[in-house]
C-alpha cells in the first residue's frame, strides 16, 4: 500500500535530478544531481522486489564510478560554463519535430496500439532480484556471458593502462616505451639526466613545461578571446 | 503488536513499529557516541598519564552536554570564498550516510514484551543488509571530499582528496575481508548471520569456527581496513594536524563540525558492530537462551571491546606516511585479503565434498 506513494516521490525525485543535472552549469553539481538520480532509481528498484540490483547500482554507480568523476572534477577545478550563443540555428526546429514524433510514437504505442489492449499481470510473489536467485542465475544459466563481459572490461582496463603508461617522460615510464634514446632534458648543463636523479630531472622537468606551456597558452588564449 | 494492527491495519502497524524503532535506535546510538567521546578522552587523559575532562558532573559524567551546548552556541561562519550550497549539504551527507546502516545490526534474539509481543531485536531485516551497510559506508565518501572541495582552502582541498583517496582504497579490502563469511554463511542476511554462530560456548563464532573455516585472516584485515575507513589513527592522514591544520573540516564551525565529529564517532560505532556481528557472534553469549534481553548486553560489551581499542589505539600508535598508507593498502591488505577469499573457498570446497 505504500509503493504508489514512494513511486512517485522517487520518480519525482530522480526525474528532478536528471533535470537538473542537464540545466546546472556547474559540472560539480551536475555530478551531484547525477547522484541523486542513481540513488532515486535504487530506491525504485526496491519498491520493484530488486534489492540486490538497488545494492549494487548504489555500490557501483554512486559509490564508485561517481567518486571518480567528482574526484576529477575537484582535481581539475573545472570552473562554471560560460553561456555562449546558441549557434544551433535549423537544428532547434529539427529538435523539436523529432521529440513531437518520439512523444507521438509513445503515446501511439502505449493508448492506440497492440501493447494497451495486453492484460497486465497479475502482481504475483517473485525472488527474481533476490541475492541468492541472482547468483544461481549468474554461474549456472548466464556463465557464458558474464564471463565473457568480465573479460570485455578486462580488456578496456589492460588498454587503458597501456595508453596511460605511454609516456616521454623517463621516470614514469615502462622499461620497453620509452624512446630509443631517453630524451636530454637541458638543465643548464651538458650532464645528461638519469632516471632516478630525482631532484635534477624534477628542475629540467619543471623549465620544459614552463616553456611549453608558455607556447601552448599563447592560441588558446586568443581562440577563447575570438570565439567570445 | 496484534492490538495496534487491529487499531490501523497491519501494514500501518508495521510502518509505526519501524518507525519508532529507528528513531530509538538513533536516539540511544547517539547517547553512545556522546559517551564514547567522553570516554575517549578520558581513556587517552590515562594513557598519557593526565586525568582528562573530570570537572563537569560526577567523574566529568556531563561532559557531552557541555560540549553540545558549547557547539550550538559558537557562532557560525561560512567562508565567503565558499561553494555554499554543496558546503551546507557536505555535513549532511557525512551524518546521514554515517547513521543510516545502523537500523539494520541484530542486538539481541527474539524476545516478547508485554503489550507488543514477539518480535526479533532487529530494527529492519532485509535480504541485503551487509550490501546495504557497503553501499551506504561507500556514499559517505562524498561527505568528506564535497567538504573539502567547498571550502575553497588548500587545506580543506588537500585533506578531502586524502580522505577521498583512503576510503576508496580501503573499502576494497573492507569488502573483501567480509566476503569470507559471507561464503561460509551462504546469506547476507545479517540476523541470519548470527543466528548460525550460536552455540558450543562461543566456539561456533565465525573468527575460530573450525566447523566451517575460520576467519583469522578476515578478522584482521577487516580491522585494519575499518579503522582507516574511519580515518582513525594511525590512518588519520586527512586530519594530520601537522600538516593540515585539520584536513577536510579546517573551515567548518560550530554545528556543522559537530556533525562531522559525530558522523566519525558513529561510523566508528557501526564498523564496530559489523566487527561484532561478522566475526564475534553479534548477540550470542552465556544464558541468551534463558534471558534473551542478555543478548543486548553480550552485544553492547562486544561492541565496546572494539571502541575501547580504537582509544587504545589512538593513545600507542604514530601516524602513517601518505605513500606507505597507499602501499600498505594496495601492495599488502588486498592480497590479504584476496588470499583469505580462495584460502576460505578451498576449504568450503573440500568440507562439502
Amino acid at each position: 500500500m505504500f509503493t504508489i506513494p514512494l513511486f512517485v516521490l522517487f520518480g519525482a525525485m530522480a526525474i528532478g535530478c536528471a533535470v537538473a543535472l542537464v540545466a546546472q552549469r556547474n559540472p560539480l553539481y551536475s555530478a551531484i544531481s547525477l547522484i541523486g538520480v542513481f540513488v532515486s532509481l535504487a530506491c525504485i528498484y526496491l519498491t520493484l522486489q530488486a534489492p540486490f540490483i538497488a545494492a549494487i547500482q548504489v555500490i557501483v554507480y554512486a559509490g564508485a564510478i561517481m567518486v571518480l568523476v567528482v574526484f576529477v572534477i575537484m582535481l581539475l577545478n573545472v570552473e562554471e560554463e560560460v553561456r555562449r550563443p546558441v549557434r544551433l540555428h535549423y537544428l532547434i526546429p529539427v529538435g523539436v519535430l523529432l521529440a513531437a514524433v518520439l512523444i507521438g510514437e509513445a503515446a501511439f504505442m502505449l493508448k492506440l496500439g497492440s501493447a494497451a489492449r495486453i492484460e497486465p499481470l497479475p502482481p504475483q510473489a517473485s525472488d527474481v532480484g533476490l541475492t541468492a536467485s541472482i547468483g544461481t542465475g549468474m554461474f549456472t544459466k548466464y556463465l557464458l556471458p558474464f564471463e565473457v563481459t568480465s573479460v570485455l572490461i578486462l580488456m578496456a582496463l589492460v588498454g587503458a593502462i597501456t595508453l596511460a603508461r605511454q609516456t616521454r617522460s623517463p621516470l614514469l615510464a615502462a622499461p620497453g616505451n620509452v624512446a630509443e634514446e631517453p630524451p636530454v632534458l637541458d638543465a643548464g648543463s651538458d650532464v645528461l639526466i638519469q632516471p632516478g636523479e630525482t631532484a635534477a630531472t624534477g628542475r629540467a622537468f619543471a623549465q620544459q613545461q614552463i616553456e611549453q606551456g608558455e607556447a601552448a597558452a599563447a592560441p588558446v588564449t586568443e581562440g577563447r578571446e575570438g570565439g567570445v | 503488536m496484534d492490538w495496534l494492527s487491529n487499531l490501523i491495519g497491519a501494514d500501518w502497524a508495521r510502518a509505526v513499529g519501524q518507525l519508532v524503532g529507528i528513531n530509538v535506535g538513533f536516539v540511544v546510538v547517539l547517547m553512545i557516541v556522546a559517551y564514547t567521546v567522553l570516554a575517549e578522552r578520558r581513556v587517552l587523559g590515562f594513557i598519557q598519564g593526565r586525568l582528562g575532562p573530570n570537572r563537569v558532573g560526577p567523574g566529568g559524567l556531563f561532559q557531552p552536554f557541555a560540549d553540545l551546548l558549547k557547539f550550538i552556541f559558537k557562532e557560525e561562519i561560512t567562508p565567503s570564498a565558499s561553494t555554499r550550497f554543496i558546503y551546507f549539504l557536505a555535513p549532511i551527507i557525512a551524518i546521514t550516510a554515517a547513521l543510516m546502516p545502523i537500523i539494520v545490526y541484530p542486538f539481541g534474539p527474539e524476545v516478547s514484551l508485554p503489550f507488543i509481543g514477539k518480535f526479533h531485536l532487529v530494527i529492519a531485516r532485509f535480504d541485503i543488509a551487509l550490501l546495504y551497510v557497503l553501499g551506504i559506508t561507500s556514499v559517505g565518501v562524498y561527505g568528506v571530499a564535497l567538504a573539502g572541495w567547498s571550502s575553497n582552502s588548500k587545506y580543506s582541498l588537500m585533506g578531502g582528496l586524502r580522505a577521498a583517496s583512503q576510503l576508496i582504497s580501503y573499502e576494497l579490502s573492507l569488502g573483501l575481508s567480509l566476503v569470507g563469511v559471507v561464503l561460509i554463511s551462504g546469506t547476507l542476511d545479517l540476523y541470519s548471520i548470527v543466528e548460525q554462530q550460536g552455540g558450543w560456548f562461543g566456539l561456533r563464532w565465525n573468527i575460530w569456527d573450525v566447523t566451517r573455516a575460520p576467519q583469522v585472516i578476515g578478522f584482521i584485515t577487516y580491522l585494519i581496513s575499518a579503522i582507516a575507513e574511519t580515518n582513525r589513527v594511525p590512518f588519520d592522514l586527512p586530519e594530520a594536524e601537522t600538516e593540515l591544520v585539520a584536513g577536510f573540516h579546517t573551515e567548518y564551525s560550530a554545528l556543522k563540525f559537530a556533525l562531522f565529529f559525530m558522523a566519525e564517532y558513529v561510523n566508528m560505532f557501526t564498523v564496530s558492530m559489523l566487527a561484532t556481528t561478522l566475526f564475534l557472534g553479534g548477540w550470542q553469549g552465556p544464558f541468551v537462551d534463558v534471558f534473551p534481553l542478555l543478548g543486548i548486553v553480550w552485544f553492547l560489551l562486544k561492541v565496546s571491546f572494539f571502541l575501547f581499542l580504537y582509544i587504545w589505539l589512538r593513545g600507542t600508535l604514530p601516524r602513517f606516511r601518505f605513500d606507505q598508507l597507499m602501499n600498505f593498502g594496495w601492495k599488502f591488505l588486498l592480497p590479504v585479503a584476496l588470499f583469505n577469499v580462495v584460502l576460505t573457498a578451498t576449504i568450503l570446497f573440500f568440507r562439502w565434498r
